[in-house]
């Protein structure tokens, strides 16, 4: 799948830019820190994340402020501010899976599940879609007037995350939507969802209620680091939590290089991970929330790589710290079964 | 106002962060805010009551002023008595 979006994409790999360009990493006074700022308005905030006046497009300034600043404080700062932002030499705060309430254990169920899929992007696409191929009906749900914009972004990744899904279009700031979004939660029995715990709770989605009124119902919780605590007021994409996770630290003690590992590896190893979990609680009966941190889960996979092979581990990132530049390694490209279903396409099938 | 400075409500909870500033009062729950909170709470305008949302970030129509949520309270935000307005939620990235 890597190779397929790095095909795709036309992607070489990355040095102190991630592959798909959005995040950064910047020295800072005492260490590297990872600043992703891909989002339209992100730039917005450098002057008060800063302050001092910038420029928005000024890179050279902004290298030149964060090399006045400390790495832990910027790091702070950022987050508090919503910004996706992490330090090269930090340890993720929360653990990479854990149950966010009670689990409440039901007899195991002998049928596929109904798959919910709020997420957008790749981590929770990713789950909802490897729960397909285990056989389950997925549904992704998207925000009429904010939707997953990698459908525009990068269309074809799109198809192959989100083929043979039912698509359904709701808005939960609207009453009707709302209620509408809530009737369809009732029916689900894995829901998959990558927002800010606040978020949610913003859109009236009351996630441990749901969980608790519907036993064996699994709610994969996933952010970026973590849903409990301060933490959980953070933003964390695929490449800053792969920072965030300790592999740009496992990069430059391997090769002496500062820069990205992979193309946003949190985004596709979270995804495994969810739905491996997902499916494992599904069939054991096992309802309850799950929360999974994407920083947490890259620390983890690093861990168990070193664990498996600590020398192929360091001679695949000293190999990788010297091929900057250099295309993706090849891989094949499977094409998508069906095309993505358009917005909203399947509204009336699923909320008549 | 420098970009970056954080601000306390004199009547409530809520605390933001300037992300852009023109000329102009920054007001809470229809009292000034200030980089120190009062020794005692004022009361709250209950004209300016709909309260603050964490992590939301609020702008005046003529587009000077943006403010960011970092501590949410029961006050609303608003600028020499106009009420300012939650701006849309960020798009995510179109890719990351």
């Amino acid at each position: 799948m890597l190779g397929e979006r790095a095909r795709l994409g036309g992607f070489a790999i990355p040095g102190r830019i991630s592959a798909g360009g959005g995040c950064r990493l910047i020295a800072a006074r005492d260490g590297w820190i990872a600043l992703n700022l891909a989002r339209g308005d992100d730039r917005d905030l450098l002057p008060a994340l800063l302050e001092q006046a910038i420029a928005p497009d000024d890179d050279a300034a902004l290298e030149r402020a964060i090399a006045d600043r400390d790495a832990a404080g910027l790091t702070a700062r950022g987050r508090e501010m919503g910004l996706a932002i992490a330090a090269l030499d930090e340890t993720p705060v929360s653990p990479a899976v854990e149950r966010l309430g009670p689990c409440a254990q039901v007899a195991p169920p002998r049928r596929a599940p109904l798959v919910i899929d709020l997420a957008a992007l790749w981590a929770g696409p990713l789950c909802g879609n490897l729960l397909r191929l285990a056989g389950a009906e997925v549904i992704k749900l998207e925000n009429p007037n904010r939707p997953d914009r990698m459908r525009e972004g990068e269309p074809a990744f799109f198809a192959l995350l989100n083929q043979g899904k039912s698509n359904v279009a709701l808005d939960p700031a609207l009453n009707a939507d709302r209620a509408a979004l809530l009737a369809l939660l009732a029916r689900a029995d894995i829901v998959i969802e990558a927002a800010r715990p606040r978020g949610l709770a913003q859109l009236g989605i009351d996630a441990a209620a749901l969980a608790a009124q519907r036993p064996g119902l699994v709610w994969m919780t996933i952010t970026g680091h973590g849903a409990r605590g301060e933490a959980a007021g953070w933003t964390g994409f695929g490449d800053d939590c792969a920072v965030a996770g300790g592999l740009s630290a496992a990069l430059r003690d391997a090769s002496g290089r500062i820069g990205f590992v992979g193309d946003a590896p949190a985004d596709p190893l979270t995804g495994i991970v969810a739905a491996h979990e997902a499916w494992r609680a599904w069939h054991s009966g096992a309802g309850g929330r799950i929360g999974l941190a994407m920083s947490a889960i890259a620390a983890t996979a690093l861990t168990e790589e070193r664990a498996f092979d600590p020398a192929l581990l360091h001679s695949e990132l000293a190999e990788w710290g010297t091929a900057t530049g250099q295309p993706f390694p090849p891989a094949p490209m499977r094409e998508p079964a069906a095309p993505a279903r358009p917005l909203g396409a399947d509204n009336a099938r699923w909320l008549g | 106002m420098k970009a970056g400075t954080r601000l306390k409500s004199a009547v409530c909870d809520t605390e933001v962060m300037v992300i852009r500033c023109g000329e102009g009062t920054i007001e809470c729950g229809g009292a000034p805010m200030a980089e120190a909170k009062p020794a005692e709470a004022g009361a709250l305008n209950p004209d300016f009551a709909g309260g603050a949302l964490m992590g939301k970030r609020y702008v005046d129509a003529g587009g000077k002023f943006e403010l960011l949520v970092v501590k949410p309270g029961k006050g609303s935000l608003s600028v020499d008595g106009i009420a300012l307005g939650q701006k849309e939620a960020k798009p995510l990235p179109s890719s990351d």
